[in-house]
């Protein structure tokens, strides 16, 4: 990060290899979507090679570039919504991409993808805050602390935050059930 | 009494959700011990959640793989953040720029033969035309072969360059030219592949030795190219996936750069 501080491009790929993976499933574990959550995580690298500069480095750059990424996967949310497009099942291919591997029944592949859109429309429910702390949470397993410190919560609100959204989306799944 | 109960009610909530830890956790499940009506609670809301919980650690987006290769994003952001420097005001000054160097170049084409003869399609029989004895005049027999052999790494270096930007313009596209039938973009990559192939020839037999060090890397720029030269200008999602593939096994892209910068010195 310092490198990239001072405006050094060679920095980048480093930086790109090491944290992807990561920002690429909490945008998708957010928008569900996977070009959204590839161009919102392309603009997250971009943004913080504009702002290295500013950045204390002091810190480790994980949740400072999680942050970046869950503020950008919330624009894009609104952006969409504005547009009407907020949530949309997975195309098959995508599913399909990560259950390649999880087991040979078709059957069993249709409920998982069944149970995932569900999820995936329990999780649209929520607010937004909410929605990050359970993505940053259950799909990162991040601590509540490191959840705090990522979105500059209280660690009181992450809590409650997450106590919220799990009951929410309880009656949710509840409701899609019946 | 009841405030206290109400606060560790509170508590206890927390821990059926798993939000509870250390000395707040004891202090919960010794109340469950000692109340048996939160104790039902707790089981109660403990069961509910439980549905929830188990769906989202069982969601398969939770170890969905990024569809393109780290190196290609990195390129893509690099792309991103050129665009990002260059004002769109400042385009219209490129448009005066653009033919004012162009006349330049035609200039320097005219007014020094041994480069214009480097890039004829005949360089060996071009080259004849150089009287020796009138060249050597001018420079030492070293000097000469010090500037055929930079001449051909500059050459070798901006093949690979071009090559690069191909490769980078495939393995980052991601523009539908035919959504229904999941098609990509990829504009003039295949055209400027089949040119690309036409001038190896040139670089490798021509720079010989000044070259041998980027054999390896050419020749793998090589059967990238032809994969893009036999591609349609709308190619489906899974040939571009290939070529990317490819082009990520090879690390092509890091190694084209690191070469690149050898050869240029």
């Amino acid at each position: 990060m310092g490198r990239l501080a001072q405006g050094d491009r060679e920095a980048l790929t480093p930086l790109v290899e090491r944290h992807y993976r990561r920002l690429y499933r909490i945008a998708l574990g957010y928008l569900r979507q996977r070009d959204d959550a590839l161009d919102v995580v392309q603009e997250a690298f971009v943004k913080a090679f504009q702002a290295a500069g500013r950045w204390d480095g002091s810190a480790d750059a994980g949740p400072w570039l999680s942050r970046i990424t869950v503020n950008l996967a919330i624009d894009r949310w609104r952006r969409n919504r504005r547009r009407g497009q907020t949530f949309s099942p997975l195309a098959e291919g995508d599913h399909l991409e990560v259950l390649a591997d999880r087991g040979p029944s078709p059957d069993r592949g249709v409920l998982r993808r069944e149970a995932s859109d569900r999820l995936g429309a329990a999780l649209q429910e929520l607010p937004e805050r909410q929605r990050a702390v359970v993505v940053l949470r259950h799909y990162q397993e991040l601590s509540l602390e490191e959840i705090a410190t990522t979105l500059g919560m209280s660690l009181g609100t992450v809590k409650s935050s997450l106590h919220r959204a799990l009951h929410r989306m309880r009656a949710t799944l509840a409701g899609s059930e019946s | 009494m009841i405030f206290g109960h109400l606060r560790l009610r509170r508590r206890v909530s927390l821990l059926a959700a798993g939000l509870v830890s250390g000395r707040e956790r004891e202090l919960a499940l010794a109340h469950l011990a000692a109340c048996a009506r939160c104790r039902a609670a707790h089981d109660a809301e403990h069961d509910e959640l439980r549905a929830v919980l188990t769906a989202l650690a069982s969601d398969p987006l939770r170890s969905a793989e990024p569809p393109l290769p780290a190196g290609v994003l990195a390129a893509r952001v690099a792309r991103a953040l050129d665009a990002a420097a260059v004002p769109a005001g400042r385009k219209s000054l490129w448009l005066v720029a653009l033919p004012a160097a162009a006349a330049l170049v035609a200039l320097a084409f005219v007014l020094l033969p041994s480069v214009q003869q480097r890039f004829r399609p005949e360089p060996v029989a071009a080259r004849a035309t150089i009287p020796p004895a009138e060249a050597s005049a001018l420079l030492s027999d070293d000097a000469l072969a010090r500037i055929e052999r930079n001449l051909a790494r500059e050459q070798a270096a901006r093949y690979l360059s071009e090559a690069g930007e191909v490769l980078v313009t495939v393995a980052a596209t991601g523009v539908d030219c035919d959504r229904k039938d999941d098609r990509l973009d990829v504009g003039a990559a295949p055209e400027r592949s089949r040119v690309l192939l036409e001038k190896r020839r040139l670089v490798v037999d021509e720079g010989g030795e000044a070259v041998a060090s980027a054999r390896g890397v050419l020749d793998d720029v090589e059967l990238a190219l032809r994969q893009v030269a036999e591609l349609p200008a709308c190619v489906k999602r899974r040939d571009v996936e290939l070529v990317q593939k490819d082009v990520e096994a090879r690390q092509l892209l890091m190694r084209i750069r690191l070469m690149t910068r050898e050869l240029e010195g």
